[in-house]
C-alpha cells in the first residue's frame, strides 16, 4: 500500500512537471495557433539555467552560484523567455509548417549546444549534484517526494491560475482572434506579430519552468534528456487532452504519461518471462494503439475548447 | 513541524510495511531497467536476454535462499524520464531491492540519484561508462549504492597513452567522438600522455553520422603529428581514417577498442592499416570466462559477441550472490554483501549453475568468497568501479593479432602511476 502511494506521488510529480510544459504549448498552439516543434529546446534552456544557478561549484564548468531554488525557477523562466524572444523575433514571421520546421531546427541546435558547450553545460557528462529543495526539509524518500509534489502542485497551480486569467482577459480573446483570422484582427488595429511574440515568449517561459523543476527533482541534467521525442510527448499530451483548454492540457499530461508508463507495467505482467526482452517493442505498439484509438474516439481531445466569447457572455 | 511529523509517521509506516515485505517473500524479485526498444534497442535486447540467462543459472542452482528468482524487466526506451519511472515502479510496486541497469549513462544516473539512492536500493550497471558516476561517488552522493561491472574509461585512456608512447610517437593528434564516452576518454588521454613522455598536437571532436569529416581531419593535421589517436565507432571511424590517409596523414594509427572490428578493417582496407595498433579489454585467461562462453554458446547457438553481455551476467550474479549472503534481503545488505562475495582473499567461485551451487554452499558455511565471473575477477573499488585486464593488438596482413597482455594488476598500477 505504502509502495503504491509512494509510486503515485512520484508519478504525479513527473506528470505535473510535464503538464506545465503542456500548458505553455497550449498557450502557443491552442490559443494562438503557433506550431512550436521546439519544446524540448526551451525545456533544456530552463533545465540548464536551474542546474547552473543552484548547483555546487565544479571543476572546469561555470557555475557554483548555489542560489536558492526560487531564484533558480525565476532565472529559468527568464532565460527560456529570452531564448524565445530571440527565436521568436527571427521565426515568427513564418507560418504553420514553416514555423514548425524552424523551431524544430532550433531545438536540435539547442540540444547540440548543450552537448558541446562544455564550459557551461558540462558537455556529454552533464551536471550532477543539483540540490533538491525538498531534501533539507525531510527525511525518507516518500516524505521528500511528497514535499516536492506540493511544490510542483503549488508552482503548477500558480501557472494554471494565471493562464486561466490571461486567456479570459481581453488579451486572451485577442489570441483567439489572431488564431482564427490574423487579417481580421489586424484590420481592428491589433498587431498579430507582436501578440504572437508575446504568446510565444510566455509559453516558452512555462516550458523553461518545467525543465527547471525536472532537474531539481532528478538532481542531474544531461543533453540526452532533451531529445526530440520529448517534444513529441508534450504534443501528444496536448492533443489528447484537448487544445485550447487548460484543464485538458493538465489532464492530457497525466493521462498520456500514465499510458506511457503503465503500458510498461502491463507488459511486464502479461508477457512471459522468457520473452520479456521482446516485450519492449510491444510497449511502443501499445502506446501507439491507445493514442490512435483516443484520437479516433475523441478527435478534439478529451476536453476540447469551450466556445464562449467572454466569461461574462455565454452562448 | 507538520512536515517532521508527517515524515516520522511515513518512515514508521515504511519500516512496518517494509519489514513485512522482506520477511519471507517468494519469489525473490530482481529488477532490470534496460533499453529494450529505442535507439539502443538492439544492444539492450541482447543484454536483457543475457540477464535472464544469469537468473536462470541461479535458479538452476536452487535460487536465492530456496526461493526462485523472478527477473522483472522494464524498458527505458532509452529515455531518462521513462527509465526513472520504470525504476520507481519496480521499487515501489514490485518491491525489488536491487536494480540492474541502465545502459546509457544519461539514463542510469537519473535513476541512481532520484530512485536508487533515496530508496536505498542497490543499482548495478553493466554498461554505463561515464566518469560522472565516479565523481558522484567521491562526493558521497551515492552512499555506496552504485556499482558497475563495466571497466571505466580510465583504463582505456591509460592504455592508449601507453601504446602511443611505447611506439615512440612524440606528437599525437586526437580525433574523438563527441559523446560522454569519447569526451571522457580523450580528455583523460590528454592528461595522461605528457606523463609518459608524449605530447598532443591537436584535439578534435566529431559528431556522429556525418557524410564527411574533411574539416575535422584537416584541423587535426595541423602541427604535423607523427601519430593519430582515434576514438570512434566503425562506420564513422572508417570515413575518418580514409580521409585522414587521403589528405596525407601518417599511417601510425592508435585506435580504441570499438574499432577492433572487421567492418572497420574492410571499409578502410587492411593494406592501409599495417601500422595500426589498438587496445581492448582482454578476456582474462581464466577458466571462468571459458565456462561462461561455453554455457552461452550452448544456450544461444552463438558466441557472446556484443557489448555488455559478459558484464550484465556478472552484474546479475554478483547481486544474487549478495542477496544469498544477506540475512534479510534489503538494498543496504545487498550493497554491503557485494563486497563480501567479491572479497580479494575469499575462495574463488565461477559462473554457471555448478559454480553457483558451490558458492551457495560456501556462503552457507559462513566463508568469504571471491566471484570470478564472465569478465574475470571483479574487485570493486570504493566508488563501485572495476578494472579489467587489457590487451594490445595490431594487424598483420588480414590477421588481427595480439601483441601484449596486461593483467588487472598491471592496469591498476599503470593508472596509479598516471594519477600521481
Amino acid at each position: 500500500m505504502i509502495g503504491v502511494i509512494s509510486y503515485l506521488v512520484f508519478f504525479l510529480i513527473l506528470a505535473l512537471i510535464f503538464s506545465i510544459a503542456v500548458l505553455g504549448l497550449n498557450l502557443q498552439w491552442g490559443y494562438t495557433g503557433l506550431f512550436n516543434a521546439g519544446v524540448a529546446g526551451f525545456i533544456a534552456v530552463g533545465a540548464y539555467t536551474m542546474a547552473i544557478m543552484t548547483g555546487p561549484s565544479r571543476e572546469a564548468v561555470m557555475g557554483g552560484f548555489e542560489l536558492p531554488f526560487v531564484v533558480g525557477l525565476l532565472g529559468a523562466m527568464c532565460t527560456a523567455g529570452f531564448a524565445a524572444l530571440v527565436v521568436g523575433l527571427i521565426t515568427l514571421r513564418l507560418k504553420d509548417e514553416y514555423l514548425a520546421v524552424a523551431t524544430f531546427g532550433i531545438a536540435v541546435t539547442i540540444q547540440l549546444v548543450c552537448l558541446n558547450w562544455e564550459y557551461v553545460t558540462g558537455g556529454t557528462l552533464g551536471l550532477i549534484s543539483i540540490p533538491n529543495p525538498a531534501k533539507p526539509l525531510t527525511d525518507g524518500p516518500l516524505a521528500q517526494n511528497s514535499v516536492f509534489l506540493l511544490i510542483v502542485v503549488g508552482v503548477g497551480g500558480i501557472a494554471f491560475w494565471s493562464l486561466e486569467r490571461i486567456v479570459q482577459s481581453p488579451w486572451g480573446r485577442m489570441l483567439k482572434a489572431i488564431r482564427e483570422d490574423a487579417d481580421a484582427a489586424a484590420s481592428l488595429g491589433k498587431s498579430p506579430t507582436r501578440i504572437r511574440l508575446e504568446s510565444f515568449v510566455l509559453g516558452c517561459m512555462l516550458m523553461g519552468l518545467s525543465g527547471a523543476l525536472y532537474v531539481a527533482f532528478i538532481g542531474y541534467v544531461s543533453p540526452s534528456d532533451f531529445l526530440p521525442i520529448v517534444t513529441f510527448q508534450i504534443w501528444t499530451m496536448l492533443i489528447v487532452g484537448g487544445s485550447a483548454n487548460n484543464r485538458g492540457a493538465v489532464l492530457g499530461a497525466i493521462i498520456v504519461w500514465g499510458v506511457w508508463t503503465s503500458s510498461g507495467y502491463v507488459i511486464s505482467k502479461l508477457v512471459p518471462t522468457e520473452i520479456q526482452a521482446q516485450g519492449g517493442a510491444m510497449q511502443a505498439v501499445l502506446i501507439g494503439l491507445i493514442l490512435v484509438l483516443m484520437l479516433l474516439c475523441r478527435p478534439r481531445g478529451l476536453i476540447g475548447e469551450r466556445m464562449n466569447v467572454s466569461r461574462h457572455a455565454r452562448i | 513541524m507538520f512536515i517532521r511529523q508527517l515524515s516520522a509517521a511515513l518512515a514508521f509506516a515504511a519500516l512496518f510495511f517494509g519489514g513485512m515485505a522482506h520477511a519471507a517473500d517468494c519469489p525473490v524479485k530482481l529488477g532490470g531497467v534496460l533499453p529494450v526498444s529505442g535507439p539502443m534497442g538492439q544492444v539492450g535486447e541482447r543484454i536483457s536476454t543475457t540477464g535472464q540467462f544469469a537468473v536462470d543459472h541461479f535458479n538452476a542452482a536452487g535460487g536465492v535462499k530456496g526461493c526462485d528468482v523472478e527477473y522483472v524487466l522494464r524498458d527505458t526506451q532509452g529515455q531518462s524520464t521513462v527509465g526513472v519511472d520504470a525504476a520507481k515502479s519496480l521499487v515501489d510496486l514490485e518491491g525489488v531491492q536491487a536494480l540492474i541497469g541502465a545502459v546509457s549513462s544519461g539514463v542510469s544516473l537519473p535513476i541512481l540519484t532520484s530512485v536508487a539512492v533515496p530508496s536505498e536500493i542497490t543499482q548495478v550497471s553493466c554498461c554505463s561508462s561515464s566518469e560522472s558516476f565516479t565523481e558522484l561517488a567521491k562526493s558521497g552522493d551515492t552512499n555506496g549504492y552504485w556499482f558497475r561491472t563495466y571497466a571505466t574509461n580510465r583504463s582505456q585512456s591509460a592504455m592508449g597513452a601507453l601504446l602511443t608512447t611505447k611506439s615512440d610517437f612524440k606528437k599525437t593528434a586526437v580525433i574523438y567522438v563527441n559523446t560522454d564516452f569519447g569526451v571522457g576518454l580523450a580528455k583523460r588521454f590528454e592528461q595522461d600522455i605528457p606523463k609518459l613522455g608524449g605530447s598532443i598536437t591537436k584535439m578534435v571532436a566529431y559528431n556522429e553520422s556525418q557524410q564527411s569529416y574533411r574539416a575535422e581531419v584537416t584541423s587535426a593535421l595541423e602541427g604535423n603529428p607523427d601519430s593519430l589517436f582515434l576514438v570512434a565507432f566503425p562506420v564513422d571511424g572508417a570515413t575518418i581514417t580514409r580521409e585522414w590517409l587521403a589528405l596525407g596523414g601518417t599511417d601510425n594509427l592508435i585506435v580504441n577498442n570499438s574499432l577492433r572490428s572487421t567492418d572497420y578493417f574492410e571499409a578502410v582496407g587492411t593494406k592501409y592499416l599495417q601500422n595500426l595498433q589498438g587496445y581492448d579489454s582482454a578476456q582474462p585467461r581464466l577458466p571462468s570466462v571459458a565456462t561462461f562462453n561455453e554455457l552461452f554458446e550452448a544456450e544461444f547457438d552463438g558466441p557472446p559477441n556484443g557489448p555488455g553481455l559478459h558484464s550484465v551476467y556478472d552484474a546479475v550474479t554478483v547481486v544474487l550472490l549478495a542477496m544469498e549472503a544477506s540475512d534479510e534481503i534489503t538494498g543496504a545488505n545487498i550493497r554491503d554483501n557485494i563486497r563480501k562475495v567479491t572479497s580479494v582473499d575469499g575462495e574463488e567461485v565461477y559462473p554457471g549453475p555448478e559454480g553457483i551451487k558451490r558458492a551457495k554452499a560456501l556462503i552457507a558455511e559462513g566463508k568469504t568468497i571471491r566471484y570470478v565471473g564472465a569478465t574475470g575477477a571483479l574487485s570493486f573499488d570504493e566508488n563501485g568501479d572495476v578494472q579489467a585486464p587489457k590487451m594490445t593488438w595490431k594487424l598483420e596482413g588480414d590477421e588481427n593479432i595480439e601483441t601484449a597482455y596486461y593483467t588487472e594488476k598491471e592496469v591498476a598500477e599503470l593508472i596509479i602511476k598516471l594519477d600521481n
